[in-house]
């Protein structure tokens, strides 16, 4: 019941987060997601391991990440995404197609479930699919790594599902990749906006000769 | 029977008004302001119907006609769902199609006599109702099937009805459902952020628009028929989200209409806090809600029922 | 009652004879039409009640053996129904016609009366056919005679091209139609209907079949995509022949899919699938082709294939329940489509002769330049509101109650069954319902836009109501609208006798009392509807006799100078929905924006992209053009030459048969 609740929850943040044009709203959404994803490990199994797993996500994903974000639209002063690839309406309508899709591949596949949730798989699936979705239509690289980072989350989602088999450190690792990436991705933004005066991805188009 | 009828019937009549004093007591305080009387509304209507009516020489009898239909409409689809103790007077199987439908023919007929007027601003109004109660529509019907698939029933009243257990099986489900359909409700009584009754705007209103040229009774039945559907799709609201039902008719009372004086404080905290939205982005909300209502689709069918 | 069925085919095709005899006696021959009109249709109707208050199939073979198959034909429930359809619709246009035609002069009517009945008889044979010979005979009448009857105004050039994409499109259809018989002849060795069902269809055979009927009935039928000739020959022809059109002649392609299930029982669960798609695609596709509509007709031709989208979305569960067993589920389904074929026969038969009023009287269909003719129309008007009300599916109107069964089979089907049957069924039910919203948003926009406000271009106020018989037709439609809404039942158990018989299910009084019975409640509330409505009626006379009543004209919002060239036009009004929709449908606005401080001209202009055809046929034909400018070249114009043709292909053939 809780599990499920919360599995919800972040499908609500995601599908907010797609329909949002605002990036303070966006970053603030996926704190917010982040932050119900930290708790899932202890409500599918309370342990010391999950317990923390959970520190570890709240300070890098609710803490770091989104101040990092937050830092870099300050410096770049950028405060929406103005012109998505398709309208937002029309994004949100894509998003519930793709949940329809990850929900009806979920059903078909054999996953080692073990009765945590059958809810588990298909919203891993629908954030990959909401975070592709999102790092295809929008032009702003801080709504790219916002995808991204709703990908990831997706990501770490199925990694629940084999919460007793890995050990700690290899999972730590796994956070200090996208720790360096979103690290990485905020210097470049900077770059973008120094070299370009924008800070749109629609600029590297040029690059291609 | 008869007399079942004309005690729900008569119920709604006499409180649906007080919900929209509710809803403007609350505004009212969220501006720091004393505000209107809760009775307010009673008084509006009553002020209205000592008036005399002026009737545009372009307007025919679908003018006149439209007030009475879309009352007539509105208040007899109160008799299907029901209200704290009260069972539905009329449930049968197959009856949700008739509420939407009801609800059909009297937008149907406010949206033509706008249009009977001639006037620019009304067609305006007309027009965007019509757009968005469609999508409004599609939304309504999604809820519909998520809530017949729990009940296995296709009766409005049953399948607002159910007991604790299925709230803590399907408790996430419900609460998209109730999300989806407190924006259809929105939108259905036009409320903020789709619309803003209170600007002095005509280009930026929908419902009001449509209503410009009436006056008198005509003006009184169309206020007192949106008061009634705020006050029906309020109970159905309310209706869902009590979670039990089969308690002695005394707790079920107290427990509805309770809900329905917390709904209305709801709606007015909604309506302070938000802005009205620009029109482009209504049928962004409304894609929302569909999609709010769809994920709970898709979670019925991955559960199964 | 068979003999009822005969003497009306004996007394059409005779007096069709004697009105092209009588062509230079104008009155006798229109009296002769008028008679055996009423004679034949009342015959044909008597039969059709009578077989489907007792539902008990008869039928008829003649001695008489055609080229291939028999003289064969039987009227059951099925057949009946539809002879019930098409006997009223004929009957009321051809009267309309009567009245609609007589001042237009110069035209030879008496061969245009003789083609109307041809027309009763081939669709007379087409629901009776019981051979497949005989059927396709019929058919092949039924493309010829409407191809006539289309190009009445054959002055026009968009009329006689509106002809010939129909007779092209429903040639196409029927060469599938032949192909279908032909592969169910084969299998089961007989040519009628009745020998075939003896044999079971494997299921692969029922697919190809049912693919190849879906075409070919769906071209006459106006599936999308194949609708193409649909809003070309609606308009081009003359009212009560769109009306007949719209009304019967394409409900044929239901009655052929309808009886290919009788006949074939068993399909594959894709079947149910594909036609739900079909329902769904044809049905929102059609309301947001019309929303984008600035003509009268044209609009009212999409509106034709929106209902062909609801029929077949009927069939679509019936068919579902039929694959799993839900004797339920089967019934509502088809006696959704079938009520709702009736219904939309009357509903739609009495828009388009209500339009065609306006159209006689104001000589335009520009739905933007009417404007304000319920003053001057007051029948045509009223006629017209119950027509859309019926349209788009409104409680106290007979859309309604074909609208409820249509979606209680979804709802139902989506109860008992599997996952596939879970999404689709939904599916259906969202765009059921969004196809009541946009048809209810398109017809307040037709009604609206003519009937409402004031005229929008020149003065209509010389305009009068047209003649009393044109006005009775539409009555009599307007009358069964409202009798159907308040009382269903006849007609429901009507269609769910010809339902039974499709199926071959027994039909038992509890599931036929468990579909009636929340009828009546339905009516029951409609009752304390119009009870309410009354009171407040009442309650504002009574009131209005103390207070005072004004005129002064409509509040421009502060805008002193109002003139109707500002009301909101159709155009505009549909707007918003097709801005929403514009990428499935391909909308467009052009025009220039009024600049500057005194801007001196603009003008804007919307119109909608048939996907269809500029997209899918327009490619087609223009490559088969290309084919055919290449295969030019073996014509030179000598007779030597062709015989030569003739003669190799005749080598070829034997050389073929030796190996």
């Amino acid at each position: 019941m809780w599990l499920e609740s919360a599995l919800i929850l972040i499908i609500l943040f995601g599908i907010i987060i797609l329909g949002n044009n605002r990036l303070s709203t966006m970053i603030q959404l996926l704190a917010l997601q982040s932050l119900v994803l930290s708790i899932t490990p202890l409500l599918i199994h309370p342990s010391i391991h999950a317990f923390t797993m959970t520190i570890v996500t709240i300070v890098l994903k609710v803490i770091v990440m989104p101040s990092l974000l937050f830092w870099a639209i300050r410096h770049v002063s950028i405060r929406r995404e103005v012109q998505p690839l398709i309208g937002y309406g029309k994004t949100l309508l894509l998003g519930g197609f793709l949940m329809g899709v990850a929900f009806l591949i979920s059903s078909k596949l054999d996953l080692p479930d073990k009765g945590m949730s059958n809810l588990l798989v298909p919203t891993a699936f629908s954030l990959v699919m909401i975070g592709f979705l999102l790092l295809v239509t929008r032009f702003k690289a801080i709504t790219q790594v916002i995808g991204y980072l709703v990908m990831e989350n997706g990501i770490f989602l199925f990694a629940l599902l084999l919460l007793e088999k890995t050990p700690l450190l290899v999972e730590m690792g796994i956070f200090l990749d996208i720790f360096v990436g979103v690290l990485v991705m905020g210097i470049i933004i900077n770059h973008i906006n120094q070299e370009f005066g924008s800070a749109s991805t629609v600029n590297l188009t040029n690059l291609r000769d | 029977m008869g007399f079942q009828i004309l005690l729900h019937i008569g119920i709604v009549i006499i409180l649906s008004p007080l919900l929209l004093g509710i809803i403007g007591k609350t505004k009212a305080f969220f501006a720091g302001r004393w505000g209107a009387p809760l009775l307010q509304p009673y008084y509006d209507i009553g002020k209205l119907l000592r008036k005399g009516n002026v009737y545009s020489t372009t307007t025919t009898w679908i003018f006149q006609a439209a007030p009475i239909v879309s009352l007539a409409a509105v208040l007899v689809s109160s008799i299907l769902i029901p209200m704290g103790g009260l069972k539905a007077p009329f449930s049968f199987w197959g009856d949700i199609i008739l509420f939407a439908g009801l609800y059909a023919l009297a937008r149907f007929f406010i949206i033509i006599a706008a249009l009977d007027t001639g006037s620019s601003f009304e067609g305006m109004g007309a027009s965007r109702e019509a757009a968005f109660s469609c999508l409004a529509e599609i939304v309504l019907f999604l809820d519909f099937i998520i809530l017949a698939l729990l009940s296995k029933k296709l009766i409005l009243s049953e399948m607002i009805m159910r007991n604790i257990l299925s709230w803590e099986l399907f408790g996430p489900v419900l609460l998209l459902v109730v999300a989806s359909y407190f924006l259809v409700l929105l939108t259905e009584n036009a409320r903020i952020p789709i619309d803003d009754p209170a600007t002095h705007l005509e280009l930026t209103m929908i419902h009001e628009v449509m209503v410009l040229d009436h006056s008198g009774w005509d003006l009184a039945y169309i206020l007192y028929g949106a008061a009634i559907k705020l006050f029906v799709l309020g109970a159905l609201l309310v209706n869902i989200l009590i979670p039990f039902h089969g308690l002695p008719a005394i707790v079920q009372f107290m427990v509805f209409w309770g809900g329905m004086i917390i709904l209305a404080i709801g709606l007015g905290i909604v309506e302070s806090c938000m802005a009205r939205l620009r029109l482009n982005r209504v049928p962004q909300l409304l894609t929302g809600a569909f999609v709010l209502a769809l994920v709970g689709l898709l979670i019925i069918l991955v559960k199964g029922v | 009652m068979m003999d009822f069925f005969l003497y009306s085919l004996t007394i059409l095709s005779v007096s069709g004879v004697l009105i092209i005899l009588t062509t230079r006696f104008r009155k006798m021959s229109e009296s002769i039409f008028l008679i055996s009109l009423i004679l034949g249709c009342g015959l044909g109707f008597i039969s059709a009640v009578t077989i489907l208050a007792s539902r008990t199939p008869i039928d008829y073979r003649l001695n008489f053996r055609m080229p291939i198959g028999e003289f064969y034909i039987g009227v059951d429930p099925l057949s009946a129904f539809f002879l019930l359809v098409i006997t009223i619709l004929f009957f009321l246009a051809g009267l309309y016609g009567y009245s609609y035609l007589k001042d237009h002069g110069k035209k030879n009517l008496s061969v245009h009366y003789a083609l109307y009945h041809l027309a009763l008889i081939s669709l007379m044979l087409v629901v009776t056919a019981q051979n497949a010979v005989l059927f396709l005979m019929a058919w092949e009448m039924v493309t010829v005679t409407s191809y006539f009857l289309i190009v009445f105004y054959d002055e026009r050039e968009v009329t006689r091209k509106a002809g010939y994409l129909f007779l092209i499109a429903a040639h196409t259809g029927t060469f599938c139609l032949w192909v279908m018989f032909l592969l169910m002849a084969r299998h089961t060795g007989a040519m009628n209907f009745d020998q075939m069902m003896l044999t079971p269809f494997p299921l692969p055979l029922a697919g190809l079949l049912f693919v190849l009927g879906v075409i070919g009935f769906g071209v006459k039928t106006g599936f999308i995509p194949l609708h193409i000739w649909l809003p070309h020959a609606h308009p081009a022809a003359p009212s009560h022949v769109s009306a007949v059109l719209s009304a019967v002649m394409i409900k044929m392609g239901v009655y052929g899919l309808m009886r290919i299930i009788f006949i074939i029982k068993d399909f594959p669960e894709w079947c149910a699938v594909t036609l739900l798609l079909i329902g769904m695609i044809s049905g929102v596709g059609g309301v947001l082709y019309a929303l984008g509509q600035h003509e009268i007709k044209k609009l009212l031709a999409y509106h034709s294939i929106e209902n062909i989208g609801i029929i077949t979305l009927g069939l679509g569960t019936g068919l579902w329940g039929q694959i799993y067993h839900n004797e339920s589920v089967i019934l509502v389904g088809y006696a959704g489509a079938l009520l709702h074929v009736f219904n939309h026969a009357v509903f739609k038969g009495l828009l388009f002769l209500s339009a065609g009023s306006v159209i006689r009287s104001t000589h335009t269909g520009e739905i933007d330049h009417l404007g304000g003719l319920l003053k001057h129309l007051p029948w045509t008007g009223c006629l017209f509101l119950i027509g859309s009300l019926s349209i788009c599916g409104l409680p106290l109107f007979n859309g309604f109650v074909s609208e409820w069964l249509v979606f209680r089979g979804l709802f139902e089907g989506m109860f008992q069954f599997k996952m596939n049957a879970l999404i689709f069924n939904s599916l259906g039910i969202i765009s059921l319902a969004l196809i009541g919203g946009l048809a209810a948003a398109c017809f307040a926009k037709a009604f609206g836009a003519i009937f409402l406000g004031n005229s929008r271009s020149v003065d209509f106020t010389h305009v009068k109501e047209n003649s009393p018989i044109m006005c009775v037709s539409m009555f009599v439609l307007g009358g069964i609208c409202l009798w159907i809404g308040f009382f269903p039942t006849q007609m429901v158990s009507f269609a769910l006798g010809a339902a039974s018989t499709i199926s071959s299910a027994q039909i038992s009084t509890t599931i036929e009392e468990a579909i009636i019975f929340p009828l009546l409640k339905v009516v029951l509330v409609l009752i304390i509807l119009m009870t309410i409505a009354v009171v407040l009626i009442l309650f504002k006379r009574i009131a209005m006799k103390f207070l005072p009543i004004e005129n002064a004209p409509t509040w421009g919002c502060g805008y002193s100078l109002p003139t109707r060239r500002m009301q909101y036009t159709a155009s505009s009004f549909a707007e918003p929905i097709l801005r929403i929709f514009r990428n499935v449908l391909g909308f467009n606005v052009e025009g220039n924006k009024p600049k500057g401080y005194f801007p001196d001209e603009a003008k804007i202009s919307s119109h909608v992209l048939e996907a269809s055809e500029d997209i899918l046929f327009r490619p087609i034909f223009k490559f088969i053009e290309f084919l055919s400018v290449k295969f030019k070249i073996i014509q030179y114009g000598y007779t030597q030459l062709y015989l030569l043709y003739i003669f190799i292909f005749l080598l070829v053939l034997l050389v073929w048969k030796m190996i």
